[in-house]
């Protein structure tokens, strides 16, 4: 059971994974893990399923394979042939929409629930006429409109002479969850006067006819909930909710638009060239010219109240034809979900793919025996191809000549789609962005079904997609009345004017057209989030534009347009210099360039790889406060507030990738004097790094070092410099490993022993020629030569190509000669042979992918910070980020490092590593059939195999780098951990109002451990590495200035690391140590609950035990009083403390 | 605990330790300062008829969980009292085997992290064994005449050693390769001398020296010959030509596409069951 006592931590109470607390562990696989086979009788009846959640190979009889297969069975194998892409995604979207799909009973609680609803809304009392003015609203309760210009006008009240259901519910295409049912209510035309529809008059009676009716429903018992919203999001045109009372109140929400009698407005002045809003009336001025300007969006909105009877019938008429239409009209929704795409004003709507699937049928694009699946595929492949901005389509077929022109709707709409009318544009309140951004997905998830990976149904559909983990950068607008502002300096009156003073909407518009211009070739995607559909009570005051929080726009950016800090712009004599000039302002200056010309440019200040990631937060503030008059106070850049957890310690503007270079550059030329060494019996044929820092994931990157000789003990005929008691711990020097190949040679000896001196000889040699060729520091052991150049460290390993063979080769009693792996074999052909391709295949990557380095450091700063740094390999977390790089699906490979650490939380919580072997796919070396392949060997082999494989094209079997752990307690621990941190972590991203302590999810739970050990940081010499880095540490003896170093500097000393290895070896099996080795200052100690049963005596076991008698037996059981006190023994110096915080071990 | 504080001073009042039969407990502590003991049970260390042992009956006690700082010269410090010692002996695990006692070199076998141990301890005279088993305690590791180092102490020393003199790595080299050449040479010399002779059978030993290379006996190289012998006899077989080979091949893909589908359906069913298909 859980222990009292255990509060949440920082990241709130996670389990003890390590130990194995039964009831919080998921079931471990067989036979991987010593404690996890307990579990509990409870979460096996949860599981319920297929042995303990793992996929078993299939066994099917001889004769079940081979049977007669029936008519029917061969009509639905071939039917998957033809109209799916395999059976498993045949399967898996038939499984799909039956999670979305209405059930019939649900169904019919809610024809009941509409049934009753028509019946009270044609009760509803009339009133007599009066007039429209601003005392109206008082008689009908409150007013469900922003502002309340003066309308001359009269209003009374009577019940709608139709009440229609419209809209998803009605075509069975509407999914769950929240199922809405649009109800259109058609007003008589007693209602409505001559001209209504100018200047919002028709606006204002349909509020006030929805007002009445609130009045009146909200009094009856029926309603849980009467509530208003808009329709579309438009704030002209508020809709009436209506949810039923108790427990079904989250089962439907009815919808109800009035809506004006057919044939009430003329359509020829509803044009998009049409004004209906008065100048005079709404501004109070009529504009300069005496032309008024067009009112496209206003008229949209009238007309598409006029509408909303032909657009059902249209597509109940079209969507009925087949079951297929309304599957793919279902998965396109789930679809559009996923990636955010259909909530809000002027989202991709789920009504607007279905219009478009109906445009398709016209076409014959779709066919109606098309299924779902295909119907979705066709569907993404229109949008991935047709540029709705350009060439907009219609489904009008007339050919009246006085219908207006296409042309018309693509002067006043960024996207235009019509209606069957010829007069409607279906996409008017989409803008341009939010259509690329559906392209954008669309040619994604295309490319995704194209390459057939085996998994496409989970990343296509399954995926979601939020901003913050879709976009690189994110920026915030806040507070959005600053947009007003914004409005006025861009001239936008004629569109606050057709909008009805929406601000915000109006501004978005010319302001993404703005950032894009200035991004250019920074830039993939700008997407802009869309204003959220408010709802409110009917007793409140409708929110205002500024009330819907902030305007949060998303930057896909482009790595190769990164790089650059200039802005080059026309030559100073071209006329378009002055357009340059006034689009940059201030920060555009003429430069002459090296070709002689004389140009406008714009240069940008950043020297280091993050600043100049961070170039477009200096466009954008700049942009926008010279052209929109936005200060950079109400501009939250969120791209690099990450950044300061991989920071150096006196780095504040560089994230490591520049201090990564230089030793990447020292060991170029280390290697090149390798190459070119005389005076080795055998040449050096190959030098190749398989250091950390070589690939770029080294956390934090090495910098050379000048030892001051008077902090240490000097050991002169060593030439080496040694720690002294009476001093801190000196500064930590790792060295960086190479693996130096020889040229080969029929000389080396044939056995293991021999081998390991010959090798040794070499060494010594190496060490010498280095020193006398060309004075470099040097000192030799049997396995290696550490080389000190230029302040760094390398640790020099000759290899010999056949070692490996030779510790594998096995004698059998007949002589022959048979070759088995051995540990001592795979260490070393893994050292030798695998990890440098991987290095080298990693150092590619990068040059790929600049931002690989950050996303990889994050993460394993994150694990390390966690205290589970010990359990990984450093090349499964380098090959973990990689995996974001190279299969970045549904996604686009990560530009920054913010966004591939969100998606690294996001694949170590979700991915099933127990079901799926992680593929990371290098060079792309791996075919699909390759990757099938490799899938099916895997499911064969799952018991054998580590419980977490990450393949690679090198290693396509065994997955080499977590061989030695995690074990599956600690995996499970690690998903946890990320679960919990993914939504923290992107909450304070997406805060407009800052991130607040970006280190909260860095900072591990220590509630969770019996036993905390204190360290004192004298001792500890990455102290200063730490998640909260102290201000202040002790001096580790390094000078800061380059000087001639002739003694060698203490090299991989690191106290804790010493004191771990020492208490793992005495107390490995009764307790697990977990430590953080950047700077962490207390070691979590978790005791293992199976040894602390008390066993019977033996021998074999007695390690840090002692014998008591318990009820007259005698058993063994954990010393603990002395084990506490050896912590302390054993860590002399090191130890501040042992805080023992639990009593569990008390037996 | 409180009870468990209690029990400890019961025992410590001179009460008899628990220990498992054949073994008697000794404590043991660290230093002074330490209030828990670890306990140390030793016996005499005796073996079955007719097994044979490394070390002589009688006159060795065989301990168990020595603490990781207490090294073999403390060990024979701290049981000296009871008679001469000729040899102490550190293991990891206990083992009746003799450990290997080839003179390991600090170059190429470096020295284990030490965990808790047990130890062979040989007396000079039988009479010490039972003398030793005797002992009360608590025997004290570290004291102010024979401190022994540990933590950052401890590390800075071992950091020295491990910076070797390379003149003295040079001379163990040289040493053990003279040795090993003149061992290879030997054994060349021999087979030299034995090639083409018949044994006393008749059979002649063919080597790789011969004239005529020879298939190498590997494993290997008998597995590529069988490869090759596959592969001839499938270059032979006709495939497709009879109609029920037709008919089988047809079966053979249905029977695939069946194998595929219960495949799929299971991992539908488990991702049903992980409630996969919950989109948001």
């Amino acid at each position: 059971s859980r222990r009292a006592g255990a509060g949440p931590g920082v990241m709130g109470p996670a389990p003890p994974g390590a130990a194995g607390d039964p009831e919080v562990m998921e079931p471990t696989l067989e036979g991987t893990g010593e404690e996890g086979k307990k579990v509990s009788s409870k979460k096996r009846t949860l599981a319920g399923s297929p042995v303990e959640g793992l996929l078993q190979p299939v066994k099917l009889s001889r004769a079940e394979l081979y049977k007669e297969p029936t008519n029917e069975e061969l009509n639905r194998l071939r039917e998957t042939e033809s109209l799916f892409h395999s059976s498993l995604l045949r399967l898996q979207l038939e499984e799909l929409l039956k999670e979305v799909r209405l059930s019939e009973k649900k169904k019919k609680r809610i024809d009941a629930f509409l049934r009753e609803i028509n019946q009270r809304i044609l009760k509803v009392p009339s009133i007599p006429e009066i007039e429209v003015n601003k005392q109206t609203w008082l008689k009908l309760g409150s007013s469900p409109l922003q502002q309340c210009f003066t309308v001359k006008g009269r209003f009374r009240f009577l019940p709608p002479v139709q009440v229609m259901v419209v809209g998803s519910y009605l075509l069975g295409t509407c999914i769950r969850p929240d199922i809405n049912v649009d109800v259109a209510l058609t007003m008589p035309r007693e209602i409505l006067q001559d001209k209504d529809g100018l200047n919002q008059r028709y606006f204002r009676k349909r509020a006030l006819y929805l007002a009445h009716l609130a009045h009146h429903l909200a009094q009856d018992p029926l309603f849980g909930s009467v509530r208003f919203s808009y329709s579309g999001g438009c704030h002209l045109k508020p809709s009436l909710l209506l949810r039923p009372q108790g427990k079904d109140e989250h089962l439907v929400t009815v919808r109800l638009h009035p809506c004006p009698p057919p044939d009430f407005f003329r359509p020829c002045r509803l044009l998009p060239t049409k004004n209906n809003v008065r100048s005079a009336w709404y501004r109070g001025q009529s504009p300069p010219g005496s032309s008024e300007p067009p009112t496209p969006h206003y008229n949209t909105w009238v007309l598409q109240d006029t509408a909303l009877e032909s657009h059902v019938q249209l597509l109940s008429a079209v969507l009925g034809l087949s079951p297929g239409l309304k599957d793919g009209v279902a998965l396109l929704k789930v679809w559009l979900r996923q990636r955010e795409l259909d909530k809000g004003l002027g989202g991709f709507s789920g009504f607007l793919i279905s219009m478009l699937v109906t445009f398709l049928v016209s076409t014959r694009k779709i066919h109606t025996t098309m299924s779902g699946y295909q119907v979705l595929r066709s569907v993404l492949q229109f949008l991935a191809t047709t540029d709705l901005t350009v060439n907009g389509i219609s489904l009008c077929l007339s050919s009246d000549p006085s219908l207006p022109a296409l042309a018309d709707f693509h002067q006043a709409f960024p996207v235009v789609f019509l209606d069957s009318s010829g007069y409607l544009n279906l996409c008017a309140d989409v803008t341009a962005s939010t259509y690329h951004q559906v392209q954008h997905e669309a040619r994604l998830s295309m490319a995704l079904l194209d390459s057939k990976a085996d998994d496409g149904f989970q990343l296509l559909l399954m995926t979601p997609k939020p901003m913050i983990r879709a976009f690189d950068h994110i920026l915030h607008l806040r507070p959005l009345s600053r947009l007003q502002a914004a409005c006025h300096r861009l001239k936008l009156w004629p569109e606050l004017q057709d909008h009805g003073g929406d601000y915000v909407t109006a501004a978005l518009g010319p302001l993404t057209t703005l950032l894009e211009q200035g991004l250019g070739s920074r830039l993939h995607l700008l997407a802009h989030s869309r204003p959220p559909v408010p709802e409110w009570d009917i007793s409140q005051d409708p929110p205002k534009h500024r009330d819907t929080g902030a305007l949060t726009l998303g930057l896909l950016l482009r790595p190769e347009g990164l790089t650059s800090v200039l802005e080059m712009g026309p030559e100073a004599d071209q006329p378009e210099a002055a357009d340059f000039r006034q689009f940059w302002g201030s920060r555009s200056e003429l430069r002459r360039f090296q070709d002689g010309t004389i140009r406008e440019a714009v240069v940008w200040e950043a020297a280091s790889m993050a600043q100049k990631r961070l170039i477009p937060q200096q466009v954008v503030t700049h942009l926008l406060a010279l052209h929109a008059d936005i200060p950079d106070t109400c501009v939250h850049y969120v791209g690099g507030f990450l950044d300061a957890l991989i920071q150096g310690l006196k780095e504040t503007s560089s994230t490591g990738e520049e201090a990564l270079a230089a030793a990447v550059r020292c060991y170029d030329d280390l290697s090149r004097l390798l190459w070119g060494l005389e005076g080795l019996p055998l040449t050096v044929s190959a030098v190749q790094g398989i250091h950390p820092v070589l690939r770029y994931t080294e956390v934090f990157p090495p910098t050379p070092v000048w030892p001051a000789y008077s902090f240490y003990q000097r050991l002169r005929e060593r030439a080496s410099l040694v720690p002294r008691p009476d001093k801190p711990c000196p500064a930590y020097v790792e060295p960086m490993t190479v693996v130096c190949h020889l040229e080969g040679s029929g000389q080396w000896p044939q056995d293991a022993e021999a081998v390991r001196r010959v090798r040794a000889a070499f060494q010594l040699r190496l060490a010498e020629i280095l020193m006398q060729q060309h004075g470099l520091q040097c000192r030799t052991t049997a396995t290696h030569t550490d080389v000190l150049k230029d302040g760094f460290v390398f640790r020099v390993r000759v290899a010999y190509q056949r070692e490996p063979q030779i510790l594998r080769e096995m004698r059998s009693p007949e002589g022959m000669i048979s070759l088995r792996d051995t540990p001592a074999s795979l260490r070393l052909e893994r050292d030798t042979k695998q990890l440098p391709l991987l290095t080298s295949a990693l150092h590619g990557l990068q040059q790929q992918h600049p931002a690989f380095s950050g996303v990889a450091r994050l993460a394993k700063r994150w694990v390390r910070a966690q205290l589970l740094g010990e359990g990984f390999s450093n090349e499964s977390l380098d090959l973990v980020a990689a995996a974001l790089f190279l299969q970045p699906e549904p996604f686009f490979p990560p530009s920054s490092p913010q966004v591939g650490f969100l998606r690294f939380l996001y694949l170590v919580s979700t991915f099933d590593w127990k079901n799926s072997p992680l593929i990371v796919n290098l060079n792309s070396e791996l075919t699909v059939e390759e990757q099938v392949e490799i899938h099916s060997s895997f499911l064969a082999a799952r018991a054998q195999l580590p419980v977490m494989v990450i393949i690679t094209p090198q290693d396509r079997k065994s997955s080499l780098w977590t061989q030695d752990g995690p074990s599956a307690q600690i995996l499970q621990q690690l998903m946890v951990l990320a679960a919990e941190a993914l939504p923290i972590l992107e909450k304070q991203l997406m805060d407009p109002w800052g991130p607040g302590d970006i280190r909260t999810v860095f900072r591990p739970p220590l509630d969770i451990y019996d036993v905390l050990i204190h360290l004192s940081p004298r001792h500890i010499p990455r102290h200063r590495q730490a998640v909260d880095s102290p201000a202040a540490s002790f001096c580790r003896g390094l000078f800061s200035e380059p000087r001639p170093s002739l003694l060698m500097p203490v090299l991989g000393y690191d106290p804790p690391q010493f004191y771990l290895a020492q208490l793992r070896e005495a107390f490995g099996d009764l307790a697990l140590f977990f430590y953080d080795q950047h700077g962490g200052q207390v070691i979590g100690v978790l005791w293992k609950p199976t040894s602390f049963q008390p066993q019977p005596f033996k021998a074999s076991s007695t390690k840090g035990r002692m014998v008591v008698s318990q009820g007259g037996e005698l058993v063994m059981v954990p010393n603990v009083e002395a084990i506490l006190e050896d912590f302390a023994i054993l860590g002399e110096g090191l130890v501040q403390n042992v805080e023992a915080r639990s009593e569990r071990w008390a037996v | 605990m409180a009870a468990r504080k209690r029990k400890r001073a019961a025992r410590e009042a001179g009460e008899s330790l628990p220990s498992p039969p054949g073994y008697s407990a000794i404590p043991i502590k660290f230093s002074e300062k330490q209030q828990a003991s670890h306990y140390l049970y030793v016996r005499e260390h005796r073996v079955r008829e007719g097994t044979k042992s490394a070390w002589p009956q009688q006159r060795t006690l065989f301990v168990l969980n020595v603490p990781p700082y207490c090294t073999e010269e403390c060990l024979s410090r701290l049981l000296s009292p009871c008679g001469s010692i000729q040899s102490v002996e550190l293991q990891e695990k206990p083992d009746l085997a003799e450990s290997p006692k080839e003179p390991t070199s600090k170059f190429f076998h470096p020295k284990p992290v030490p965990g808790f141990q047990v130890a062979h301890v040989v007396f000079r005279k039988p009479g010490a064994v039972s003398a030793a088993l005797a002992l009360r305690g608590p025997l004290l590791v570290s004291t102010e005449s024979h401190p022994v180092k540990t933590g950052v102490q401890k590390w800075i020393s071992e950091y020295a050693d491990s910076v070797l003199d390379p003149e003295a790595l040079r001379v163990e080299v040289d040493t053990f390769m003279e040795a090993y050449d003149k061992k290879i040479a030997e054994e060349e010399a021999k087979a030299k001398e034995e090639e083409g002779v018949p044994d006393e059978e008749g059979w002649v030993k063919v080597t790789r020296r011969g004239r005529r290379s020879v298939l190498p006996r590997t494993e290997a190289a008998s597995l590529r010959v069988l490869e090759r012998e596959k592969r001839k006899r499938a270059r032979k077989e006709l495939l497709n030509f009879y109609a029920w080979q037709h008919r089988e091949s047809k079966m053979e893909h249905l029977a695939q596409l069946r194998r595929k589908f219960e495949e799929d359906k299971q991992r539908i069913e488990l991702m049903r069951a992980q409630r996969k298909f919950r989109p948001y």
